[in-house]
């Protein structure tokens, strides 16, 4: 099957073209002084001296980080078994799939906002509460706000990604499983649930990566104080047209979590050698 | 689900392939690049920021077709500008045109379509960043203030306190700021005696102090447009805002007052410039001289709330019968000493944007 | 048993009532009377007629169908024959390939923009409906080559030699034996593919130009004054998508239906 190789070469070349050359002007950028035009730019490491001299920044990148991270385990945790059931739903699966998938087209500000109306002092939730006599309760600007926006923003796709492995999995698998006198927690802790690993990393990239660099849903929903590392970045970008400063920012963020994301495949590809 | 997933599939290759023979629109124009025939004009301008009518009023004098794209800050704008984006109306904020003077992005206007420019307000006219007005015809402009519901916010404590009243803890868990380094570090300053364009280090210093001050005991949120819709609702007391949009906020809720601190505010002012590579400068001067226009300027300012630049339109809004008929909020101090413009400054611009983090993200 | 009760089924009704909830409520206010977003004042169709009044909007939906359609084809079929040439190729260059594919998915958004615009600036590309393509192809293939890509690793390597032993050339061993079983990653591959290409705003917004607008370009630099008409916006989007779902999935059942009938007729 040596011919089928040929076929990832356009590939390669077009991700050389529209990902890594856009992406070597972005580090560029980092390693040059703000203010002098692009190709005559000064060589400089203070983009990245100023991430280090406060310790603001190193907290903000942290913060993101819990979030996402928060935000993963939520999503695996809701997703996982609702995948599993669209899996086990037969031939309705397509339909909930497509009914999963269908709020995701509606646009994600709109979507937002639609939040924003809801959790708001005195908005939907507040007036349902208070006919329960409960509350007032502050959500908006909190993190249950933020992180709430954003597992309703991500969540699909985890359940899609997870979905994708479990889906047409050969039950023939758990049948012997249950022949050798597995019961139904032994079946899918020792067959189902290693199937799904690769589907389970996917979702992870899938939500743990746009959720690290979010920027609209912590600025919408947490308010302007909750800083997040890709409201800075955006800023730099968008108000203090501060280019250099933003580019060396995602680029430690890039490293950080491209190092976190090496980690997590090595574990799996050990786990696949395991199983 | 394979069958159904190609079919799928085709109808949606189907459907890209009709779509490449043209929409379902007439006018649809969005691939075939019009920009450089003579009865094109292509505007940048911020969202929501043209009269209902005027766009296809112009359309239908001038015999043209107008393509509009919109920026949600001057940066955004600046971006594709220098990215080599080719527009023939921008309308930038003071600084921005300042900066953009500077580095050669504008050509001059031309004076002898602009006729309608003795229709200017004399209080936007001639403005510190382009004195003769070469470049730039102001488009809106206002003030920069305090929106407060009347009802819970006395008077008094705003007239002694000024923007001091923003780190009054009886009012703590009440206020929205802007989220905006350059309109924070405004009132900050301003709140200490200082001028918001300062370069002093001290100053600056003291000015970071005091928003941390705030931030620590004031629990206030920080936000952009959701101000406008937030304040309307009453949803909190305090917030700070711009004149134009404290406008339409008290013509919407007339519980809430607008006041303008005797310590100084900025006062801004979008304006019309065109820039050097223009592909229709004839077209985009009499855009200008049109916007001027009585009729044109009215449109603008009753669908924005904006103050207008044309002098009679602004009298005739705030005065008997107009939209905007005694809304204290509509008409900006003019020429008010310790009010200030915004002057364009690279090295303070990075400074308040690292401090302003600071003080959010504590 | 298939009626019980079953705590995955009930964790997915109430994950469906959770992703439902904001869009009752955005199709709700797209018919508020008021410009609020948050108070309800009374029944209006003022910004249906004002959106469908508007050639810029009509411009822009039909836009982001077209552009997103024509991107979910392409990073659709691009990123399936990659993860497939990939699969063959040596393990170095697959990593590489898929480091570089999450940097379009972790870098924020402004920077992956950023990137673009300084490079079709450099190219002196003229901005318009083909780099708008281009880029939303970009960032939508690596979400389609994440989708299959666990498929192909669970998938049995012996499943194509076993197609060529039965006499089949390697074209069609790809055809009827690889990507039938790669179908459930492409599916959801393009889903999401959709909608990102659906949802973009950053990057769309400084790779097009000349008027060139999509929904989110056009409901961002809206929000200065937020006001229902990107909620009728919205709920004209719900509607055109679920007709065109609700016809592609009775199409061929009628079809079928069709067929039957004719197939009785013709042996009675």
């Amino acid at each position: 099957m040596k011919q089928f190789r040929s076929m990832a070469y356009p590939y390669v070349a077009w991700i050389t073209v529209l990902v890594v050359l856009p992406m070597l002007l972005i580090i560029a950028y980092a390693f040059t002084v703000e203010g002098t035009a692009f190709f005559q730019g000064q060589f400089t490491l203070s983009n990245f001296a100023r991430f280090f001299s406060d310790a603001v920044f190193l907290q903000v990148l942290l913060r993101s980080l819990r979030v996402a991270i928060l935000t993963t385990i939520v999503c695996l945790l809701l997703g996982y078994p609702a995948a599993y059931a669209i899996a086990r739903a037969g031939a309705g699966g397509t339909l909930l799939i497509l009914i999963i998938t269908l709020p995701t087209w509606i646009n994600m500000l709109v979507r937002t906002y639609a939040w924003v109306g809801i959790l708001q002092d005195g908005g939907l939730l507040n007036s349902l509460l208070g006919l329960l006599g409960i509350g007032p309760i502050q959500m908006m600007y909190t993190d249950f706000a933020v992180v709430l926006g954003m597992v309703y923003n991500f969540l699909p796709f985890m359940i899609l990604e997870i979905h994708t492995s479990l889906s047409k999995m050969d039950p023939s698998f758990l049948e012997a499983a249950s022949d050798l006198g597995a019961n139904r927690t032994q079946a899918f802790l020792r067959v189902t649930l290693p199937m799904s690993v690769p589907g389970i990393i996917s979702g992870i990239t899938l939500v743990f990566l746009p959720a690290v660099s979010s920027f609209f849903i912590p600025k919408l929903l947490g308010g302007g104080q909750y800083v997040l590392i890709g409201n800075v970045i955006e800023s730099q970008f968008l108000t203090s047209g501060n280019w250099s400063f933003g580019s060396a920012l995602s680029l430690i963020m890039a490293i950080i979590i491209m190092l976190s994301m090496f980690l997590t495949r090595r574990l799996d590809r050990n786990r696949g050698i395991e199983t | 689900m394979k069958k159904c997933m190609s079919a799928a599939l085709s109808a949606a290759l189907l459907l890209g392939l009709l779509s490449g023979c043209g929409g379902p629109g007439t006018e649809f124009d969005g691939t075939n690049t019009t920009s450089g025939s003579s009865d094109t004009l292509k505007i940048y301008n911020w969202g929501e920021y043209t009269g209902e009518n005027l766009i296809q009023n112009f359309e239908e004098e001038y015999d043209c077709h107008v393509i509009m794209e919109y920026f949600d800050s001057n940066e955004m704008m600046y971006t594709k500008l220098s990215a080599g984006d080719s527009y023939d109306v921008l309308i930038p904020s003071d600084y921005m045109i300042e900066r953009l003077i500077k580095e050669d992005y504008l050509q001059p206007l031309d004076k002898e379509v602009i006729t309608n420019i003795d229709l200017l307000s004399d209080d936007c006219r001639g403005l510190d960043y382009d004195p003769e007005n070469t470049y730039s015809i102001p488009y809106f402009w206002g003030s920069v203030g305090i929106v407060y519901n009347k009802t819970n916010v006395s008077p008094d404590d705003l007239a002694r306190e000024g923007w001091n009243i923003l780190a009054d803890t009886k009012y703590a868990g009440r206020l929205y700021l802007y989220d905006s380094e350059r309109d924070s570090f405004m009132m900050a300053l301003k709140a200490l005696g200082y001028s918001m364009n300062t370069q002093d280090e001290d100053e600056i210093n003291a000015a970071y102090e005091w928003l941390c001050g705030i931030d620590e005991t004031m629990q206030p949120v920080y936000v952009t447009d959701e101000i406008i819709d937030n304040m309307i609702n009453g949803i909190k007391d305090i917030g700070i805002v711009y004149s134009g949009d404290a406008a339409y906020i008290l013509s919407e809720n007339p519980d809430m007052g607008y006041y303008c601190p005797e310590q100084g505010t900025n006062i801004w002012s979008d304006a019309m410039v065109i820039p050097k590579n223009a592909s229709n400068p004839e077209l985009a001067n009499l855009f200008i001289n049109y916007v001027l226009t009585y009729d044109a300027s009215m449109d603008n300012t009753e669908t924005v709330g904006y103050t207008s630049s044309n002098a009679e339109v602004m009298a005739d809004a705030y005065g008997a019968g107009g939209v905007y008929e005694d809304n204290e909020a509509y008409i900006p101090r003019a020429g008010y000493e310790k009010d200030e413009v915004f002057r364009d400054n690279e090295v303070l611009r990075q400074k308040l944007s690292e401090l302003w983090i600071k003080v959010k993200a504590r | 048993m298939k009626k019980k009760l079953r705590p995955t089924r009930v964790v997915l009704a109430a994950v469906i009532a959770f992703f439902y909830i904001p869009i009752v409520y955005t199709v709700v206010f797209s018919f508020n009377e008021s410009r609020s977003l948050t108070h309800f004042s009374g029944f209006s169709l003022r910004w249906y007629e004002r959106m469908f009044s508007s050639a810029t909007t009509m411009n822009a939906i039909w836009m982001t169908f077209l552009v997103a359609i024509l991107a979910t084809v392409l990073s659709t079929i691009i990123g399936t024959i990659t993860v497939i040439g990939l699969s063959k190729c040596s393990r170095p260059l697959r990593s590489a390939v898929g480091m570089i594919n999450d940097l379009p998915i972790m870098n924020p958004d402004i920077v992956t923009a950023i990137g673009l615009l300084m490079f079709f600036a450099t190219m002196e590309v003229s901005k318009g409906f083909l780099t708008l393509l281009l880029a939303h192809v970009a960032f939508c293939t690596p979400y389609v080559m994440l989708s299959i890509t666990p498929r192909l690793r669970t998938l049995d390597p012996n499943l194509a030699d076993a197609a060529l032993d039965l006499g089949a050339n390697p074209w069609q061993a790809l055809w009827h034996a690889i990507i039938p079983q790669l179908m459930p990653g492409i599916v959801s591959g393009a889903l999401i593919a959709f909608t990102m290409s659906f949802d973009d705003f950053v990057i769309s917004y400084f790779v097009t130009g000349n008027g060139v607008q999509n929904i989110s370009i056009l409901v961002y630099t809206m929000s200065k004054r937020i006001n229902p008409s990107i909620n009728a916006i919205s709920t004209l989007v719900i509607v055109i998508i679920t007709a065109a779902l609700v016809l592609l999935n009775v199409i061929p059942i009628i079809r079928d239906r069709a067929a039957a009938r004719r197939k009785k007729e013709e042996t009675a």
